[in-house]
C-alpha cells in the first residue's frame, strides 16, 4: 500500500465543501417525554436503515475501573428480557443486519444497519437491547476471560497500544487517561452486576439520542420510535461537573515503554490540542493538513519522501468534549530513532518559524473541501453525524459554514492559529521500542519515564 | 447518494430525477482504447467528486527470485516522477486541485485510486498519462524509496502476527508457484533491485493494453472519452507480458510450518488449495467461508469463541485470484490454549460440515448476507469502482457484480458439503503456527 495513514485519514477525517454550497439534508429532531432526542432522516438510494444510538456512557465515567464503559456496551448484547444472546445473534445474521456495540471518551452505545423488510426484526431487538438488557452472567464470564487475554495480545503491536499511553501520559487525573479498552487487574475483576450497575446510571433517556437514517417516512418512522422507546423509564441524567484539564506543561517529558523484541521505534511527540468545540477547528484543520495531514505534508515528505526514514508520518489533533490532543506520528527503525525524531522536531519548528505561503494554504484548501462530501455519503455516516452533534452540542451550521471557514482563511490569520494551537516546546514524547538500543539517546528530549510493555495497564 | 441533497443547485438535481435511482448494470458504460486500456463509466451525480481506479494486471505472481517484492516497488515508484511532473509533484499537482490518492498491491494486481472533485478529471488524466507514458525511474528516488518499502515491511512484521505467519505459510502452501512469494518482497532482495531491474518490470508490464480503468462519480461518459482519447490514447501499446508457465501440483500430503515471536498465546492457520475466482466452486466456497466465520452465529466463531474460550479470534477468507490459490482460516488461541488443541477444535468443525453439511436457515443466512453486502457496496461511489473494477478484472466481467447475490443464491447445501470435502482436505493444506518464544 502507499500510504497507510491516507487509509486511516480517508475514513476519519472530517474535512469540507467541494464546489457547491451546502447544507445538511433535511431532518426531523424532536424530543420524548422521557427526554431520549430522536433524530430521522429519510435517505432513499438503497433499501437500507442505520441507526445510531449514544449515551453519556463513555470512558470519561468509567472512574476506578479503566474498561467498565466497553464491558457494559459489549454486554448489552448479552441477551434481553425476550432474547438470549445466541438468539440475537442468530436474528441479525440470519437478515445480513449489523449491530456493533461502541464506547469512546465521551459517549457509548450501538450502532446498526439492516433491510428495509427487516426493520420490524431489528428495531425491537435495538429496543430489547437498549431498554432490557439482562447482562447475562455465563455469557459476560466468558467475554470476561476473552477480554482479559485480548488485553495482553494487544500489546503484541505498538500501533494499538500507543494511543493509550499517551493518552494516560498527557491527561494524569483527568478521566480522558482512562485507557477504553480496560486494564488486566480492572477487567479482571468486573462482574455483570457491575455492567448492570453502570448500565443503569448511564444509559439515561435524559442524555440519550437515537438517529435514524435510510428509506422510511419520517411520520411512520416517528410513531415506531415513539411506540419503542417513549414508555422507557430510566434514572435521572447525572449532572457531572467537569473541569477541562490543565495540558499545560512545564517541561518536556519522555515515556519509553520498552518492547525489547522491537525492531523499530514507535513515536507519537506532541501536547495540548482543541476540544471538540473549538472555534477555530476549521482553520487549525486546514493548518495541519499542511503539516501532517496528508500524502504531500511536511512531515510525511520530509521523513518519508526526501529520507525513507519511514513508511509514513503523519499528526493529527484529536478532539473529545472537554479538552483535546495534538500528535506527531511515526516510527522508523530501532538504529534511525534520534534522525527521525530531530527531523519531526524541525519540520515542527518550521512551521512556527516560517509559516504558510499562499500557494501552500490554498493547495490545503483545494484538498480539505474535496474530501469533504465523501465523508457524509453513506446514510451510516449521516447517522453519526446527527448523534455526534448531540453529544457535542453543534449543530448543522457547522456543515453549513464550512466551506466558507475554510476559504476565509489567510495566511497572516494562519500565523496566529499556528503560535496558538500549535506545540512549540515543552513537547511530550511516547515511544514504544527497545529502550536498550535507545534509552541513552532519547533521554535528550525531556525528563525520562520508562516502563515495560508487558507490565499491565499504560 | 446520500449528499444529493445537500446540494442546492436545483440545476445538478433536475438531470437525476429521483434521488433513489439504484444502479443498475446498464447504467455502467465501456469503451476499450486502440492501445487496449479498457474504460468503465458510471456517472452518478450524487456528490460532486468522483474517483479513478486503475487496475494493472501485474502483481507478486509475476516475479521471480532476486526480484521479488518489484510489483510493489513499482506501485511506490510510480509516484516519484514522470516527464512533465518531476519528483512530487504527482502528489503536490494532485492535492492541491482537490485531489488524494493510494494504491494497493497483491499477488495478482497493482491497483492506483485516485479521489476527487469533479472538475480535477483532467488533471488527473493528465497526470496519469504522464506517469504510464513518461515514467522517470531517477536512481535517487529509487534509494529512497527503498528506505520507504523497508519501513512498509517491517512495520508490517512488527505489528502484525497475522503478516508474520502468512507469510511463512504462503511459502510452503506453494512449492513452485510463485504465489510463495511475499507480496512486500524479501528484504534481501529490496536492498538489490537494479536500475534495470525496474527499466525491464515497467516496458514489461506498464502497458495500455495490460490495464482496466473504472471511473465512478459526478462526470460524464463523454468527459471521460474525450479525455482518455486526448492523453490515454497516445500512448502506444506494447506486447502483453508473458503468460505465468509455472502451475501449482495438486499437493499430496499435509505441510506444516512453525515460527516464533514474543506473542502471548499461539496462532494457528491452516491454508488449503483452492480454485481460481474464475471457476464455478468460487461462490460455494465464498458461502462456505461466511458459514465458518461470519458473525458471532457462525460456526467457528460460535463454537471457538462465544460457546468456549478456546479462541479469542477466528476468521476465515479467500482472495480473488487470476490462478489457483488458498483458502485461509486463521485463529488467535484462548489463554491456556495450545496450537495442536485450537487446530482440533477448528478440524472438528470442518470434518461436521463435510459430513453432514449445513442447515438449511445458516445456506439462507449467508446468502441474506452477501445481498446486504451488495447494498453496501452501492452506498458510496467508492465501493461502486472499486467492486465494478475487481469483479471485471478477476470474474471477467463487470455485470457479475450485479449478478452475484443471484449467483450466490443458487448455491446448495450439497455444493457446500462438496466443496468442503473436496478442498479441506488434510492432504491439501499447510498448518502453520506462530508460538510463543521459549522461554529463555
Amino acid at each position: 500500500m502507499k500510504n497507510i495513514f491516507i487509509a486511516l485519514l480517508a475514513l476519519l477525517s472530517v474535512s469540507a465543501v467541494a464546489q457547491s454550497t451546502f447544507k445538511v439534508p433535511k431532518y426531523e429532531k424532536f424530543q420524548l417525554k422521557n427526554g431520549l432526542t430522536i433524530y430521522l432522516m429519510e435517505q432513499h438510494e438503497v433499501p437500507l436503515i442505520n441507526v445510531s444510538a449514544v449515551f453519556d456512557a463513555g470512558s470519561i465515567n468509567d472512574g476506578d475501573r479503566a474498561g467498565m464503559s466497553m464491558v457494559t456496551s459489549d454486554a448489552l448484547l448479552f441477551g434481553t428480557e425476550k432474547y438470549t444472546k445466541p438468539q440475537i445473534e442468530e436474528a441479525i445474521d440470519f437478515v445480513g443486519a449489523r449491530l456493533q456495540p461502541f464506547t469512546a471518551k465521551d459517549m457509548a452505545g450501538i450502532t446498526a444497519s439492516f433491510a428495509v423488510k427487516d426493520q420490524e426484526k431489528l428495531l425491537d431487538i435495538i429496543q430489547q437491547v437498549l431498554v432490557h438488557p439482562v447482562f447475562d452472567k455465563t455469557e459476560f464470564d466468558k467475554y470476561r476471560q476473552r477480554t482479559v487475554v485480548e488485553l495482553a495480545q494487544q500489546k503484541e503491536s505498538p500501533r494499538a497500544v500507543i494511543g493509550h499511553y499517551y493518552n494516560a501520559f498527557l491527561f494524569g487525573n483527568f478521566p480522558y487517561a482512562i485507557p477504553g479498552d480496560g486494564t488486566k487487574p480492572t477487567v479482571e475483576k468486573m462482574t455483570s452486576d457491575d455492567a448492570m450497575a453502570f448500565y443503569k446510571s448511564n444509559y439515561t433517556t435524559g442524555k440519550g439520542a437515537i438517529a435514524v437514517v435510510g428509506d422510511f417516512k419520517t411520520a411512520d418512522m416517528k410513531k415506531k420510535m415513539t411506540d419503542l422507546f417513549g414508555g422507557w423509564k430510566t434514572a435521572g441524567a447525572r449532572m457531572v461537573k467537569r473541569v477541562a484539564p490543565n495540558l499545560e506543561f512545564e517541561k518536556s517529558r519522555v515515556l519509553l515503554v520498552d518492547k525489547p523484541d522491537a525492531r523499530e521505534t514507535t513515536f507519537l511527540i506532541g501536547g495540548k490540542g482543541i476540544d471538540y468545540n473549538s472555534a477555530d477547528y476549521v482553520p487549525v484543520m486546514v493548518v495541519n493538513t499542511i503539516l501532517g495531514g496528508r500524502f504531500t505534508s511536511w512531515l510525511n515528505d520530509a521523513l518519508r519522501v526526501n529520507s525513507g526514514l519511514t513508511y509514513g508520518a503523519n499528526s493529527r489533533f484529536t478532539r473529545m468534549k472537554y479538552a483535546g490532543t495534538f500528535a506527531i506520528s511515526t516510527f522508523t527503525k530501532n538504529s534511525t530513532t534520534v534522525p527521525a525524531v530531530d527531523m519531526a522536531l524541525n519540520v515542527l519548528d518550521s512551521l512556527h518559524k516560517t509559516g504558510l505561503n499562499d500557494e501552500i494554504l490554498s493547495s490545503a484548501k483545494a484538498y480539505v473541501k474535496a474530501s469533504f462530501p465523501p465523508t457524509y455519503e453513506s446514510a451510516g455516516a449521516l447517522a453519526r453525524l446527527l448523534t455526534d452533534m448531540y453529544v457535542y452540542n453543534f449543530d448543522e451550521s457547522f456543515i453549513n459554514t464550512f466551506q466558507s471557514k475554510v476559504d476565509g482563511l489567510t495566511t497572516e490569520q494562519s500565523k496566529k492559529i499556528i503560535a496558538d494551537y500549535f506545540p512549540k516546546d515543552k513537547l511530550q514524547f511516547v515511544m514504544i521500542g527497545k529502550a536498550s538500543e535507545i534509552r541513552d539517546q532519547v533521554k535528550k528530549y525531556g525528563d525520562l519515564t520508562e516502563k515495560q510493555i508487558k507490565a499491565d495497564g499504560y | 447518494m446520500k449528499l444529493k441533497k445537500l446540494l442546492l443547485i436545483a440545476a445538478v438535481a433536475a438531470g437525476l430525477g429521483s434521488a433513489s435511482a439504484q444502479t443498475k448494470p446498464e447504467d455502467v458504460k465501456t469503451f476499450t482504447l486502440q492501445n487496449g486500456m479498457k474504460f468503465l463509466v458510471l456517472e452518478d451525480h450524487s456528490i460532486p467528486n468522483a474517483n479513478m481506479y486503475i487496475f494493472w494486471k501485474v502483481g507478486s505472481r509475476n516475479e521471480v527470485h532476486g526480484i521479488t517484492g518489484l510489483s510493489h516497488f513499482f506501485e511506490h515508484m510510480m509516484f516519484n516522477g514522470s516527464k512533465q511532473y518531476g519528483p512530487k509533484q504527482f502528489d503536490r499537482v494532485m492535492e492541491a486541485n482537490g485531489g488524494s490518492n493510494n494504491a494497493y498491491t497483491t499477488e495478482n494486481v497493482t491497483v492506483y485510486t485516485d479521489w476527487f472533485q469533479k472538475d480535477a478529471l483532467e488533471t488527473i488524466f493528465k497526470l496519469e498519462a504522464d506517469r504510464i507514458a513518461n515514467l522517470s525511474i531517477d536512481p535517487k528516488m529509487v534509494e529512497s524509496e527503498r528506505g520507504v518499502v523497508l519501513s512498509e515491511r517491517s512495520t508490517g512484521l512488527e505489528n502484525s502476527n497475522y503478516r508474520l505467519i502468512g507469510e511463512q505459510v504462503q511459502s510452503v502452501a506453494f512449492q513452485e508457484h510463485p504465489y510463495m512469494l511475499p507480496v512486500i518482497g524479501f528484504e534481501s532482495d529490496i536492498k538489490s533491485w537494479t536500475q534495470q531491474d525496474l527499466e525491464n518490470y515497467f516496458k514489461t508490464y506498464y502497458s495500455p493494453n495490460n490495464a482496466t480503468t473504472v471511473i465512478v462519480g459526478d462526470v460524464t461518459l463523454d468527459q471521460v472519452k474525450k479525455l482518455a482519447e486526448k492523453y490515454i490514447a497516445p500512448i502506444p501499446a506494447r506486447g502483453l507480458p508473458p503468460k505465468i508457465r509455472t502451475v501449482e501440483p495438486p499437493q499430496n500430503g499435509e505441510r506444516r510450518v512453525n515460527a516464533y515471536k514474543d506473542i502471548s498465546t499461539p496462532n494457528v492457520m491452516m491454508a488449503y488449495h483452492v480454485p481460481e475466482t474464475k471457476n464455478e466452486d468460487f461462490y460455494a466456497i465464498d458461502l462456505l467461508s461466511s458459514l465458518l466465520t461470519s458473525g458471532n452465529s457462525s460456526r467457528l466463531t460460535k463454537a471457538l469463541v462465544m460457546d468456549s474460550t478456546l479462541a479469542t479470534s477466528i476468521s476465515s477468507s479467500t482472495d480473488e485470484s487470476f490462478d489457483p490459490s488458498l483458502f485461509t482460516i486463521y485463529a488467535i488461541a484462548g489463554s491456556n490454549v495450545s496450537a495442536p488443541d485450537l487446530e482440533k477444535a477448528i478440524d472438528r468443525q470442518i470434518e461436521m460440515v463435510i459430513k453432514n453439511g449445513v442447515t438449511d436457515t445458516e445456506l439462507q443466512k449467508v446468502k441474506n448476507q452477501k445481498l446486504m453486502d451488495f447494498y453496501h457496496t452501492l452506498e458510496t461511489i467508492n465501493g461502486k469502482a472499486r467492486n465494478l473494477g475487481t469483479y471485471d478484472v478477476f470474474f471477467g466481467d463487470y455485470k457479475r457484480m450485479f449478478e452475484a447475490p443471484e449467483l450466490y443464491k443458487n448455491v446448495t447445501n450439497e455444493d457446500i458439503k462438496r466443496v468442503a470435502a473436496k478442498y479441506l482436505s488434510e492432504r491439501n493444506r499447510t498448518v502453520g503456527y506462530l508460538l510463543p518464544e521459549k522461554s529463555k
